[in-house]
């Protein structure tokens, strides 16, 4: 395994993915509406990309990705407003912030045991919590919005008049993300991981420490989602206390779920069909009626959650494997559903 | 000083008694299913909003909108379980996590297409109003809305105990193999759990309505509420999931008057969070 290069591990399809999302800005240089929607898609993957760390591979079921991204946006907006520091650097501090409160939280979470629905729970409070926090502390605005100099360098304030090197920043982000699910899933972590979020206490006497394990994994899953929410603030330009969400945490986490948990490129497929078709139908029933796309997308949610359980990377998968068999190419000594355990 | 405790703890507790209302419905589908219930919030969102519309089609006093509503929302419960929990009962409880979020979400964009952004409010209720005992101001809405609720956990305890059905659900949720081979239809046994846990939101629905207004996105703060409830008292224990809705509602009104109103649910999630991490089983949990 260690001797191949890496490129070889990557499935042909998904370079052929990444090379056309590279192209994609060219196509729509002049549909602005079209970049914002393919950017909310990649910001969506890279979160819950970060989240199949914790809650698909650990099987901790993290409701909290808001309080992260809160973090990484306050911290990074507050070090452009105050002090003009340029948010490539605040976005690394933003995730460090996050970090260190994922490990104050983290520590005892995992040391007193606490499990799913009520890992969940705690988690999904502590967002909550966050935002009233942050509604109150007025010196980083409280309940105002608060707006980010635009600055006369673009590239040092980060903030730009396109959405198009937001994309390019989020896609780098994504790819990085990605080959870190790669990388930490056939490591003796991510082996860790995965059998603990099968049987903890069949992995604690193989002599694994669960709680280190699961430690790490949210803190490398906290600090990817304060990175984003470094730039996340950069691409709406303000600040505002509802960047801590309840409702965008349990909509990333259920993307993890729905793309299949654990599985590397599951979240990526989840947001880039669940996403997308979220937003087309924002844009084609909006106008009618305000919730209409979302009664639909719930449907559809709750359809995938019924009848495919395990979720939907593994059927994509199967497509996948397929088309490679149509075309008389398929790889040796892989069995269809290597990726989906 | 002592009275604006008084006062506090007086209205602490009647809020807390319909709190423990509210989450007697999440205890019993979670304590007997075992079904993570995401969407509870929103059942008491829509039933305040029945309550709402049944309040002013009908012309009825929010104290007795729940005669209508209850029927409803039983069935809509009965028919939530048999279409979407029925089959994934055995699946992994992430997928039900799914299923019940994607609920919610149906449930909060309908009720923001049905009845708009705008919060809905009922006329002034019968039981509106106040009086004074020994300079403690008590509110009379709040203090019929905790003995209905009272009422309607008492009888929920008798047919818990002393109802074949009732026996079936206990039984269902301690063995529920076992529950089978005695005869007990789980089908069914479940379906009428997950009825009367969206029946029992409908009753607090109307208390609710009596004194508050409704938004699409106030089922958020019940669902926490409740979930927090159901942490500190654990599963199985009815005079335990009334005191700790008091200990939460008391927290709640604490924060208001001596804090800041704003930070009126962060003293109930504080409590949440330490008691999953001291007391993992609840204060008076039976497992």
């Amino acid at each position: 395994m260690k001797a191949q290069p890496f490129y070889k591990r990557l499935p042909i399809a998904l370079l052929l993915v990444i090379l056309a999302a590279a192209l994609v800005p060219l196509a729509f240089r002049s549909n602005q509406y079209a970049m914002v929607l393919v950017t909310t898609v990649l910001l969506f993957a890279v979160l819950a990309s970060a989240w199949n760390i914790i809650g698909g591979m650990a099987g901790q079921l993290d409701l909290a990705v808001g309080a992260y991204v809160g973090l990484g946006a306050f911290t990074a907006g507050t070090l452009l407003i105050r002090w003009n520091i340029t948010p490539w650097l605040g976005m690394i501090v933003g995730g460090f912030v996050a970090t260190g409160f994922a490990v104050l939280i983290g520590f005892p979470l995992f040391g007193f045991k606490i499990k799913e629905v009520w890992y969940a729970l705690t988690s999904s409070a502590l967002v909550e919590v966050l935002r009233v926090i942050f509604l109150m502390w007025n010196e980083v605005g409280g309940p105002t919005e608060v707006y980010l100099p635009a600055g006369t360098n673009p590239w040092y304030s980060l903030r730009f008049n396109t959405y198009t090197p937001y994309f390019y920043i989020m896609l780098v982000l994504l790819i990085l993300v990605i080959y870190l699910n790669h990388r930490i899933r056939n490591s003796r972590l991510g082996y860790s991981l995965l059998a603990l979020g099968e049987d903890e206490d069949a992995v604690e006497v193989l002599g694994v420490n669960s709680q280190a394990a699961k430690l790490k994994a949210l803190m490398i899953y906290a600090f990817i989602s304060g990175v984003v929410g470094g730039l996340y603030a950069c691409i709406y330009g303000f600040l505002h206390p509802s960047f801590f969400s309840t409702a965008m945490s349990t909509e990333i986490a259920i993307l993890g779920i729905v793309g299949g948990m654990g599985i590397t490129y599951g979240p990526l497929i989840a947001a880039i069909f669940l996403v997308s078709f979220r937003e087309f139908l924002r844009a084609s029933l909006g106008g009618q009626l305000e919730g209409l796309y979302l009664v639909v997308y719930a449907v559809l949610l709750i359809l995938i959650a019924m009848f495919q359980p395990r979720g939907i990377a593994p059927l994509v998968y199967r497509g996948y494997q397929k088309v490679l068999a149509l075309i008389g190419w398929r790889r040796h000594g892989q069995p269809a559903d290597a990726q989906s355990h | 000083m002592l009275e604006t405790v008084t006062q506090s703890i007086i209205t602490g507790v009647m809020m807390g008694i319909i709190y423990a209302l509210i989450a007697l419905g999440l205890s019993i589908v979670f304590g007997v299913m075992n079904v993570v219930n995401f969407a509870h919030g929103d059942f008491v969102m829509l039933s305040m909003y029945l309550s709402y519309v049944a309040g002013t089609v009908l012309v009825w006093d929010a104290v007795a909108t729940p005669l209508i509503t209850v029927p409803f929302l039983f069935v809509f419960g009965v028919v939530t379980y048999y279409l979407l929990l029925d089959r994934t009962l055995r699946h992994l409880y992430v997928v039900q996590l799914a299923i019940t979020v994607g609920l919610q979400i149906l449930m909060r964009s309908a009720a923001l297409i049905i009845w708009k952004a705008q919060p809905r409010a009922l006329q002034y209720s019968f039981i509106q109003g106040s009086f004074e005992v020994g300079g403690i101001n008590i509110l009379t809405s709040r203090l019929a809305a905790a003995a209905v609720s009272l009422l309607f956990i008492g009888a929920i305890a008798y047919f818990l105990n002393k109802t074949w059905a009732g026996t079936g659900m206990r039984a269902a949720s301690d063995d529920l193999d076992a529950a089978s081979l005695m005869g007990v239809n789980y089908h069914r046994t479940y379906a009428l759990t997950f009825g009367i846990g969206a029946a029992l939101t409908a009753v607090a629905g109307g208390l609710l309505m009596s004194f508050q207004q409704t938004d699409p996105v106030g089922g958020v703060r019940f669902g926490l509420l409740s979930w927090c409830v159901l942490a500190l008292a654990g599963l199985g224990s009815l005079p335990g999931l009334i005191i700790s809705g008091i200990i939460v509602g008391v927290a709640e009104t604490f924060a208001i008057t001596f804090f800041d109103p704003r930070a009126r649910l962060l003293a109930v999630y504080l409590i949440f969070i330490l008691v999953l991490w001291l007391k993992p089983r609840g204060l008076f949990g039976r497992r």
